[in-house]
């Protein structure tokens, strides 16, 4: 009896060593070391300001914009989390784009979470959005490829609206609608940045709204899953 | 032929004069404020951000800000006090609970209107930005989220008994919020003073939503200016048969 309780002691001790060992494979080793916004635009050059804000331990906030004489970004409440506890990490991106020159204009925007992480992962994210016509001509939202990207370093993960076309008369508005992923699995880990990237066209005095997120979870390595499985195994032995 | 020209120079200077007196025109003061919990935030649309001269009797507005404790807000909104008001704005409840919004944007109008036809349009988002599962958006005791306002009064309104939902983490829905006044022709009020919109929701907690709309008012000449311009045209008549 006493070597039963000792054997199944010893046991529970080496899957506690093991666990320790795992645990920090399975969810933590990410940084996030802030936030990355980019815009380039056939408009040209402008200003870009972002301020980041901590939250909650694990969350951070973004505020800003990206202004040109004739153009502008605006994002608002831009959340990124990484929660090591639970492996997963999130990008949330919402911005308006309006074009305010008299020609068509090209527009792209990346935003991201900088950091690294030990993968594999699983993604999952949406994106929504409308199309203003401000302009008293035909207005239009083209893409020549993904209008929008879920992005982990420089490998694309997801994209939706690809080689968009909307069309709006007049001073209407148009539900460019909504789009949703998930369960697509990416490995390797993130060694450099998670992020959204939005590339359009629009034509003269249009506006492009989006509400969007790319989440990601740290998938628990295989040992990880061998040693849940053997979890009962060993309480049985201890209640025998 | 030098009466013509005369004629030519006048308009000339009339129409230049009138463009000089757009340009040299103040920023308009459009105005926001929201409403949350028992708390009224507002301010000028400028105050948290910035506005831009587009165009003679346009202006471009954008901030954003976060004064009213557990919410973000931000717009981007172009309004002409001729006038219009065509823009986006998103929200965020950053509470643990939801929340019920008022959000109005105001702008004052020149010259005031006697009478009008009007149209108005919204289309949204709704995103479970926290990742809960679910998202949330709905009308406020079954009343209407967009709300057209002349002189602060009721013009037309649109989304009644509204119900949105996302039931996926981190998922999306969009919704159109319906139109009026577009391809027909649909008489508008009577504006002294101001137009605006007024957006009435039940937001999640944690969850994000943006509005897209607009509300426009065309005047209509009176019928003093439909007599003037008859009488004008009957006048270039007489002139062009007595010279041939």
């Amino acid at each position: 009896m006493n070597r039963l309780r000792q054997n199944g002691m010893s046991c529970v001790m080496a899957l506690a060593a093991v666990v320790v060992v795992l645990a920090p494979t399975a969810s933590a080793g990410f940084t996030s070391v802030g936030a990355f916004y980019s815009v380039s635009s056939s408009v040209g050059g402008g200003n870009l300001i972002n301020t980041a804000m901590d939250t909650t331990p694990v969350s951070w906030v973004n505020n800003g914009n990206w202004t040109a004489p004739s153009a502008s970004i605006e994002w608002s409440n831009n959340l990124q989390v990484w929660n090591q506890a639970t492996g997963i990490g999130m990008v949330n991106v919402n911005i308006v784009i309006r074009n305010n020159t008299a020609a068509a204009q090209d527009f792209t925007l990346v935003a991201g979470m900088d950091g690294f992480a030990s993968g594999p992962f699983t993604a999952s994210g949406s994106i929504g959005g409308q199309y203003v016509n401000g302009s008293a001509t035909l207005g239009m939202l083209t893409s020549s490829g993904p209008l929008w990207s879920a992005i982990a370093d420089s490998s694309i993960v997801n994209t939706q609206l690809n080689n968009a076309l909307f069309f709006a008369q007049p001073f209407q508005v148009v539900s460019l609608g909504s789009f949703s992923f998930s369960n697509i699995q990416f490995g390797g880990g993130i060694s450099d940045r998670a992020s959204i990237a939005f590339s359009m066209r629009l034509s003269p005095g249009g506006e492009a709204s989006f509400t969007s997120v790319f989440s990601f979870q740290v998938i628990p390595a295989p040992a990880a899953f061998a040693l849940i499985g053997l979890m009962p195994l060993v309480r049985s032995r201890r209640r025998r | 032929m030098s009466k013509k020209f005369f004629v030519g120079a006048m308009l000339l200077s009339l129409g230049a004069s009138a463009f000089d007196a757009h340009a040299d025109m103040m920023a308009p003061v459009f105005s926001y404020s929201i409403s949350s919990g028992g708390l009224t935030v507002n301010g000028s649309a400028s105050d948290f951000g910035s506005v831009r001269q587009l165009a003679p009797t346009e202006w471009f507005f954008q901030g954003n800000t976060n004064a009213l404790a557990g919410t973000s807000l931000s717009w981007a909104y172009l309004v002409d006090p001729d006038p219009f008001i065509t823009g986006t704005f998103s929200v965020t409840n950053e509470t643990a609970s939801a929340r019920e919004y008022v959000i109005n944007f105001s702008l004052p109008i020149s010259p005031s209107i006697e009478a009008s036809t009007m149209s108005g349009q919204v289309a949204g988002t709704l995103t479970d930005a926290n990742g809960s599962g679910s998202a949330l958006l709905t009308s406020i005791a079954g009343g209407n989220v967009y709300t057209a306002l002349a002189d602060e009064l009721f013009v037309y309104s649109l989304m009644s008994g509204a119900n949105h939902w996302v039931s996926n983490p981190f998922g999306t829905t969009s919704f159109s919020g319906g139109s009026f006044g577009q391809g027909t022709t649909l008489a508008g009020p009577l504006v002294n003073d101001t137009i605006g919109i007024r957006f009435a929701f039940t937001l999640s907690a944690g969850d994000s939503a943006s509005f897209s709309s607009i509300f426009v008012v065309n005047p209509v000449p009176a019928p003093g200016v439909f007599a003037l311009a008859v009488v004008t045209g009957l006048i270039g008549y007489g002139r062009r048969r007595r010279s041939s």
